[in-house]
């Protein structure tokens, strides 16, 4: 998995929630010699770092604005959020647009039809069950499954927008 | 026609805030994601409940937000205060949008946000417990303009250095004035010759931090 280029590699990344996706995240970004920095509420969740992660670890409440300052959330580049609450996902992601500036903000949203709460923030959006269906949908195309298939999982992705 | 207000989350202060509107005559509907919170405010006559998580647009729209004058979002957690608020505006243009805020830290922002207004619990809290704690002869005090503003009713008694003088000979702070005296049953908006009398109740208005001093000023205490 290549997420950076070299050009970006004196780029300061902030992660919020130690989750499968954000360890994974942090891991590689790491990996790849950018600055990392990750936060969770939880302590234990760092465990899912890999013994090799170079950067730092913060525990605290991402909510919370001192949290972020400790992060030096002011010299972020990029701010991911991945919490597993959407509304926790949506709280962070305007806090770090509107009051700390970041330039680049990506948040993971279960829900999408919380979508138009982000969309005038410039808020990037990831969210896993339109990418799913959109790979199942390949995976089904590429397979040369038969027309039923195809219409579930299109009906599948209508859905969820 | 009735006014129609959303509350959202909060068990007990959507309990006393339904009834106290359904007493006002607005219609209320409460939105609550704790079945056993739905039931005990399901006894509340004409009140509707609806059992679900109000920062959830099918639960929103569901509830037919979109028809509501008002939504008050009462949860424990800022996050889904914020996001109920920004969902009811955004996606169903519900006029005013009350929320309320644990951090304190964080008023400003949810104004940023274009919450119309934000209510911090604990800030509130601590004034009133502050004003109770030092300034025992005050009545009642009001912040208006978000707590910018305080308007407090002050007794007046015979011992108070005050009794006798005119509004111009008294030493006020800069940013309160006497807006009123309340005299026996009568309310007369005093002018500088109007002399205090001992019974005397005033209505201060004044800029927040300003009420203290003057209230120590005008009862001596």
């Amino acid at each position: 998995m290549k997420l950076v280029s070299s050009k970006n590699l004196s780029e300061y990344f902030i992660i919020v929630g130690c989750g499968r996706l954000g360890a994974n995240l942090a891991n590689t970004l790491s990996e790849e010699g950018g600055n990392v920095l990750i936060i969770d509420k939880n302590k234990e969740a760092f465990r899912k770092l890999s013994p090799s992660f170079g950067g730092l670890s913060v525990a605290g409440d991402g909510t919370d604005f001192d949290v972020l300052q400790e992060a030096q959330i002011d010299k972020a580049n990029v701010l991911v959020v991945v919490t597993n609450n959407d509304n926790v996902n949506v709280m962070i992601a305007q806090i770090a647009r509107e009051i700390f500036k970041v330039n680049r903000v990506i948040a993971r949203l279960y829900d999408p039809e919380r979508e138009c709460v982000y969309r005038e923030f410039g808020i990037d959006t990831i969210c896993p069950a339109i990418l799913s269906a959109k790979e199942i949908d390949k995976m089904l195309l590429r397979t040369g499954s038969t027309e039923k298939l195809d219409k579930t999982a299109c009906e599948l992705k209508e859905g969820t927008k | 026609m009735k006014k129609k207000v959303l509350l959202v989350g909060g068990r007990s202060k959507s309990k006393s805030l339904a009834l106290s509107l359904i007493k006002r005559g607005y219609q209320v509907t409460a939105i609550n994601d704790i079945y056993d919170d739905c039931l005990k405010l399901a006894e509340i006559k004409k009140l509707s409940v609806i059992y679900g998580d109000g920062s959830k647009p099918f639960v929103l729209e569901d509830a037919d937000a979109a028809a509501y004058d008002i939504v008050i979002a009462l949860t424990s957690k800022d996050e889904d205060n914020l996001v109920v608020c920004e969902l009811c505006k955004k996606r169903f243009h519900i006029k005013k949008t009350v929320a309320l805020v644990s951090d304190p830290k964080k008023t400003d922002f949810f104004y940023k946000m274009g919450i119309d207004s934000v209510v911090c619990a604990i800030s509130a809290v601590t004034s009133i417990i502050e004003q109770q704690a030092f300034v025992d002869e005050m009545a009642n005090i009001v912040p208006i303009g978000e707590g910018r503003i305080q308007i407090a009713e002050v007794p007046i008694t015979g011992s108070a250095p005050v009794v006798g003088k005119k509004i111009w000979e008294i030493d006020l702070p800069k940013e309160v004035i006497i807006g009123c005296i309340l005299r026996s049953n009568t309310a007369m908006i005093p002018r500088g010759d109007t002399r205090i009398l001992a019974g005397d109740v005033l209505v201060l208005i004044s800029s927040s931090g300003q009420e203290i001093a003057a209230v120590k000023g005008l009862t001596g205490r």
